[in-house]
């Protein structure tokens, strides 16, 4: 096994509401290969996203350690910051509103490459056309505004300006889930042909889990900001062992309109994970929920690579 | 109620609707036809602006008119010409006989009235109970989606994004509807109450006997609760047909194409073979098949003129002349 671009121990990010401290990331475990792409999925509110930014530093960690090229960056000053920014970069669901409405094209393409010093003058406009062309939007479009673009053009944009300075580790924040499936597709295989030719590494954090197990090596499962399971993708796919993972791909609607698998419908609501007390946060819905599950559990390497969070899964497996 | 032999039950004929905006015409729905009978459900399946929401809104009559126009065709239910009722004989229809179940159930529910009493609304508009009566229905509606009679009094946003949803489930269905028609009811929702919803709004289907008009983008949903599918591109049915013909046989280049966009979750591709290019303007349609310039297999013949729906087989229809020649 090759040395993982980045490390994550620990991590926990929690948030101070009204209502009490919200554990939107706790105590998570994991690491990425380089060159790979590690899928998160989980539901609305399982801390996915909020992983992805507090890796690349857009949120403070409260507690654990992140490794970065095998350093320590989990508290780093401003001027080390700025230096991570154009090794770690993002791309947001939404390109209508990450981008500036005021901004065309091609000045926000130019932006980053700018800000980084690395460029004089005409190599900057070179380099502006170089990733217009990577990113495939047409040459005519460079002084177009973002409303003027169609959803998927913008967020080619979105990924142009990601990748201008080729930073190592992008989190790919659920950047084609608010596309059409034709377009998704484009973009999907866009995003692959990159990672091809440059050997950046992606978070893929997204609640389709299609699109996940066609583009990622790797997969954690979240919920309720706990890493229920992590192991590759085959695996996952072939072999769920965690009983949250279980249900939640048992319910995805399949296209085999021969072979109908059975579904396993989970009970009750979703607790909260503000002030949430310990022990398994699926318990609530998991239909194999015991005394034991309502202690704190532990991530156990079941099988090389994979890893599952659930005191019960030797019994139920 | 009678029945008429012969008469489907729900048909949609030859509807033409367009949009007036900014002074240019946007050709939303165009020439589509459909039928439905009872107990069945049919999928509506395309992308964003083919024209699928506009069509269940013409067979409710809630287009905002204008910028909506009715051009032509008609909406007939049991025989009868739903374009024609006058108002108030439509407003007995809306949301008794025909019920619509909207995407977003956080804009569908009003925020400043307690979920029970907009159920309870509708009953008391429909069926000649007393109020007691209407809230009993209520009740027993917010019980069978699988919420607690006792959250009546609650509000909106006390809820959940899939509670809330449910809640507009038990509305559309208060009244027993005969049609609902459920547009994208699932998809603000996360796949495992996906799956809660579906299987309660396929529950009620059953025990009442409601045709449906599924309204989705997702071929998944399609395979896994309709028994026909129209696939939509551009305001026009380019393909339809039942579940085995379209998802064993798919044939039109639009409906093979959405497929091979599709990660699927049985099959490992490297690859996805996305559509070229994006969907027409719809205020600028191309001659002839809308889908021409996208697709691999076009012919000069395909701008020419206007491509009809022709049957393959059994209820299988496509709209292409270039059908079969692909390999």
């Amino acid at each position: 096994m090759s040395t993982p671009l980045i490390e994550v121990k620990h991590l926990k990010k929690f948030f101070d509401t009204p209502k009490g401290t919200l554990h939107a990331v706790d105590d998570v475990t994991f690491s990425i290969e380089k060159g790979k792409t590690m899928g998160v999925v989980g539901e609305s509110g399982c801390g996915k996203s909020t992983l992805g930014r507090t890796l690349i530093h857009l949120y403070e960690s409260t507690d654990g350690q992140i490794l970065f090229e095998g350093g320590d960056i989990t508290h780093v000053n401003k001027k080390k910051l700025h230096e991570l920014r154009e090794k770690m970069q993002i791309i947001f669901q939404d390109p209508f509103a990450s981008l500036n409405p005021r901004m065309t094209v091609e000045e926000t393409i130019r932006e980053p490459l700018e800000l980084s010093g690395k460029f004089k003058r005409n190599a900057l406009m070179e380099e502006t056309e170089r990733i217009m062309d990577m990113v495939g939007i047409d040459e005519r479009l460079r002084h177009s505004y973002p409303h003027e673009l169609d959803g998927g053009r913008r967020q080619r944009v979105g990924i142009g300006r990601a990748l201008a300075l080729n930073p190592a580790f992008v989190v790919c924040d659920e950047p084609v889930s608010a596309l059409d499936v034709s377009i998704q597709a484009q973009v999907l295989n866009l995003l692959q042909d990159l990672q091809e030719q440059s050997g950046v590494t992606y978070m893929f954090v997204t609640h389709d889990l299609s699109v996940v197990k066609h583009i990622s090596d790797h997969i954690c499962v979240m919920y309720l900001g706990q890493l229920v399971e992590t192991t590759s993708s085959r695996e996952l796919f072939e072999r769920p062992l965690h009983p949250y993972t279980k249900a939640l791909l048992s319910a995805i609607p399949s296209i085999d309109i021969h072979n109908r698998k059975k579904r396993i419908l989970l009970q009750g609501e979703i607790v909260s994970p503000i002030e949430p007390k310990p022990g398994c946060r699926f318990a609530a819905r998991c239909p194999y929920a015991a005394e034991k599950c309502h202690q704190p559990q532990e991530l156990r390497e079941l099988e090389k690579g994979h890893f599952v969070s659930c005191c019960r899964v030797e019994e139920i497996n | 109620m009678t029945e008429k032999q012969n008469v489907p039950f729900l048909e949609v004929r030859d509807l033409v609707v367009h949009y007036t905006s900014e002074g240019k015409e946007i050709h939303a729905v165009n020439n589509v036809s459909l039928t439905i009978e009872k107990g069945q459900t049919l999928g509506l399946v395309g992308e964003t602006g083919a024209g699928k929401t506009t069509i269940a809104k013409s067979i409710l009559r809630i287009l905002p008119e204008p910028p909506a126009h009715v051009d032509q065709g008609a909406i007939l239910l049991e025989g009868r010409n739903l374009l024609e009722l006058p108002a108030q004989e439509m407003q007995k229809i809306r949301g008794k006989r025909i019920s619509m179940i909207f995407q977003d159930p956080m804009t569908a529910l009003n925020p400043v009235m307690r979920v029970g009493e907009q159920i309870a609304e509708g009953v008391a508009l429909h069926e000649k109970v007393s109020r007691a009566e209407a809230e009993k229905r209520a009740q027993e509606m917010l019980e069978m989606v699988g919420i607690p009679a006792s959250r009546y009094r609650d509000y909106p946003h006390q809820f959940s994004g899939g509670m809330k949803q449910r809640v507009v489930i038990a509305m559309a269905l208060a009244c027993s509807p005969d049609i609902l028609l459920a547009d994208e009811p699932t998809t603000a929702l996360d796949v495992t109450i996906q799956a809660q919803v579906l299987d309660i709004i396929k529950e009620l289907q059953k025990k009442l006997n409601t045709a449906m008009i599924m309204i989705t983008h997702d071929l998944g949903i399609v395979a896994e609760v309709c028994d026909h599918v129209a696939v939509i591109y551009a305001g026009e049915v380019v393909e339809f047909g039942n579940l085995e013909e379209i998802f064993d046989h798919p044939a039109h280049p639009y409906t093979i194409g959405l497929f091979g966009s599709l990660p699927d979750i049985n099959s490992d591709v490297e690859r996805l073979s996305p559509i070229a290019g994006m969907p027409p303007d719809p205020s600028n349609l191309p001659k002839g098949c809308a889908f021409s310039p996208r697709c691999p297999y076009a012919t000069e013949e395909c701008s020419r003129q206007k491509i009809g729906l022709d049957k393959i087989d059994g209820t299988h229809l496509c709209r292409c002349i270039n059908r079969g020649k692909e390999e």
